[in-house]
């Protein structure tokens, strides 16, 4: 297990090292000599105010993803919830747009951005808290109605964008998540809030287990399965709102990533969760340096400079063709 | 009407016969003609049709979310139309139909090879979500290609929008409709049959499997050219048959299929109202109205239409029954809400409940009722 772990830790130095490589404009060698305390004004900015925080955002909103669709697929005992389905997603998206079309916010401050769509994030997820926390909280209910939630948000932000069309082209990126000018703002905004709720996702790990099992085995061992399930709702949306605050709505990562976990790991959570915040960690940023890399390859291709992938549209492919995957190999009991 | 006389000019509902009938000599005239009237043709195809897609889906996979959007059948489209645009390849307007119809059938094609076809309602739908995801992100890579100028143009049709709509647009449609009019005609026999389960269709002699396959096939044929004209009108197939099921809850598929066609019609009409006058003079797209309202009415019908009535295999295991647990299954909250809905109603739906579900045109659905099979 700790080799696993030492592994996945190895892995992340790895992505992280290539993160800060990839971008345009510098040299592995440059890039070298800077963290070494060289370099010139220009290249030290870039390293420190523009790639560093991008790195972490990326590490920090990857790991929050990854843990609550973890908890998420445990308290609902469905291996197709994710944090996409909650309502949490668009709620933050709608949160965003909305404060930047009233002219609460600017993109360029991102405090006020971060703020609104963490409201948008718990207001969507008290809407399908009203409609599905009625209904005794069955799990697959629960799911049913986050997509339908994810669908009214939807067209609410889309309201939002029409009436301001101005504001599209900056949020689009946004819709699909992204890491681009992601500033050291954004990184202390993100990592208190993960530490707190993620110190909350472990200390939930243990009835989390339990709930996988199933309600009446939950019971029979003495938890309370609907007061834990609640508790461990919350818990996910909190960390889904302040990954989807910090990058956008990046898809699938929530989705997969516990998969991937808890095959590494096994299904006790309490290896599986810590397990699940690396793996998340080393996806996003790897899926980020990819995508760096490949709008270079791009640029250079198609001689245009102004393409730029962003990480939601890599993370979004590969999790679609892994989706299929894993549905395939879930038997449909268990649903 | 008012879909011909509101906005500007203003037309007087009085008036609006002899505007079409001097057509191209008033101002007037000219915007009823050539503007509105097309565009409420075009509502009202475009809403049967996803109306009657969404039914057939429905039907087809036992499942009261099998909605075009919910099997990414609607992105799939929308994608094969924005393609091309954002790319800037400019191609006759015969072809789009035809890519919205590839992008539709890869889709809907990719969700149930994903989910599996007698999955259970959650899975397809918590699939098809995925699914439409990743085809949604895929549009948005390409908006972020695209000009500022496209973008708009591009989301706007996004959510499905009628503006601007010509004659022309609406006469691309016929040649599409005449293919899936009578395919529809053919398949709602079948449709009451699938109704039973996997195993009853069967020994009625329906091949289930391909039941399903077909029943995509009509409805990605009537959403495709629909989407590929104005885009993907957001859970008008979502809608219209529950608005179907609910005001004749005791009918068959048979029945339900026409009357889904027309609510969908009315639907659409309906929300091209405020689509056209909410916050001019900017333009709405339809489809945002229709997620908006559609998607909460759908549920509110869903969970009144569902209580009591079970298909005729009662609580046999899941599969066979309709919706093991789609939301309105009857767990404490919808007990409660039950208690509270008129007694009247409720005991309508009761009796009807306790028919088999299958129209009332085909005996032998009778014959395998409940018990023998299981």
């Amino acid at each position: 297990m700790s080799r696993r772990f030492a592994v996945l830790a190895a892995l992340a130095v790895v992505c992280a090292g290539v993160e800060l490589v990839a971008g345009r404009g510098m040299s592995p060698g440059v890039v070298w000599g800077v963290l070494g305390g060289g370099g010139d004004a220009t290249e030290r900015h870039i390293l420190w105010q523009l790639r560093l925080p991008r790195l972490l955002v990326a590490l920090g909103a990857g790991a929050c993803l990854a843990v609550a669709g973890l908890v998420l697929q445990s308290a609902l005992r469905n291996p197709l919830a994710g944090p996409e389905v909650t309502g949490v997603t668009p709620g933050a998206v709608l949160g965003a747009v909305t404060a930047t079309a009233l002219g609460f916010a600017g993109w360029d401050s991102p405090l006020a951005v971060v703020l609104a769509a963490c409201l948008g994030g718990c207001a969507g997820a008290a809407l399908l808290w009203l409609l599905a926390g009625r209904g005794g909280g069955d799990p697959a209910q629960t799911a049913v109605h986050g997509v339908l939630v994810s669908a009214v948000l939807g067209g609410l932000t889309a309201m939002v964008l029409l009436v301001e069309p101005g504001e599209l082209g900056s949020v689009v990126q946004w819709l699909v998540g992204t890491t681009e000018g992601r500033v050291w703002q954004h990184w202390h905004l993100l990592w208190p809030w993960a530490l707190a709720w993620g110190a909350v996702a472990w200390l939930l790990a243990g009835p989390l287990t339990l709930l996988r099992c199933g309600d009446d085995i939950a019971l029979a061992a003495g938890l309370s399965a609907r007061r834990a399930r609640t508790l461990a709702l919350l818990c996910a949306v909190a960390l889904t709102a302040g990954a989807v605050a910090a990058v956008g709505a990046l898809g699938f990562v929530g989705l997969l990533v516990p998969h991937l976990a808890v095959s590494v790991f096994g299904a006790d959570l309490r290896a599986s969760l810590p397990g699940a915040a690396l793996l998340g960690a080393v996806v996003v940023c790897g899926a980020d340096a990819a995508a760096q890399l490949s709008s270079r390859l791009l640029a250079q291709t198609l001689d245009s400079g102004r393409l730029t992938l962003p990480v939601g549209a890599l993370t979004a492919c590969l999790g679609a063709a892994l989706l299929l995957v894993v549905v395939r190999r879930t038997p449909s009991r268990t649903f | 009407m008012c879909a011909l006389s509101l906005g500007t000019p203003n037309v007087p509902p009085h008036r609006l016969a002899g505007a079409v009938l001097e057509g191209d000599t008033t101002f007037a005239g000219i915007v009823v003609t050539e503007l509105r009237v097309p565009r409420l043709v075009l509502a009202l195809i475009a809403g049967a049709c996803l109306g009657a897609a969404g039914l057939v889906l429905q039907e087809a996979l036992r499942n009261p979310l099998a909605v075009p959007e919910m099997l990414g059948v609607s992105s799939g489209a929308a994608l094969g139309v924005a393609a091309p645009l954002v790319l800037t390849l400019s191609l006759p307007a015969a072809v789009q139909p035809v890519l919205a119809l590839g992008g539709a059938a890869l889709g809907g094609g990719l969700t149930l090879l994903a989910a599996g076809l007698g999955r259970s309602p959650s899975a397809v739908l918590l699939t098809g979500a995925a699914v439409a995801a990743a085809l949604q992100a895929a549009l948005l890579v390409l908006m972020v290609m695209a000009d500022q100028l496209d973008l708009q143009l591009i989301y706007r049709y996004l959510l499905g929008s009628l503006s601007a709509r010509t004659w022309d647009d609406v006469s691309g449609l016929w040649p599409w409709l005449l293919v899936a009019a009578p395919a529809l005609v053919l398949c709602a026999p079948v449709l009451s049959v699938m109704r039973l389960g996997d195993e009853d269709a069967a020994a009625l002699g329906v091949r289930a499997q391909r039941a399903r396959l077909a029943a995509l096939a009509i409805a990605v044929v009537l959403i495709a050219p629909v989407t590929a004209v104005c885009g993907p009108v957001a859970w008008v197939g979502f809608l219209a048959p529950h608005l179907a099921r609910w005001f004749d809850p005791a009918a068959g598929a048979v029945r339900w299929l026409p009357w889904s066609a027309a609510w969908g019609a009315v639907v659409v009409t309906v929300a091209d109202v405020p689509a056209r006058l909410a916050l001019a003079p900017v333009e709405t797209p339809a489809g945002a109205w229709t997620a908006l309202l559609g998607v909460p009415a759908g549920i509110a019908l869903m969970r009144s239409g569902r209580r009591g009535r079970t298909t005729g295999r009662g609580s046999a295991a899941s599969g066979a029954t309709r919706v093991p647990h789609g939301p309105g299954a009857l767990t404490s909250g919808a007990a409660e809400e039950a208690s509270r809905t008129a007694p009247s109603r409720s005991a309508r739906r009761d009796e009807s409940g306790a028919e088999v579900a299958g129209d009332a045109s085909s005996p032998p659905v009778r014959a395998t009722g409940t018990e023998d099979v299981r």
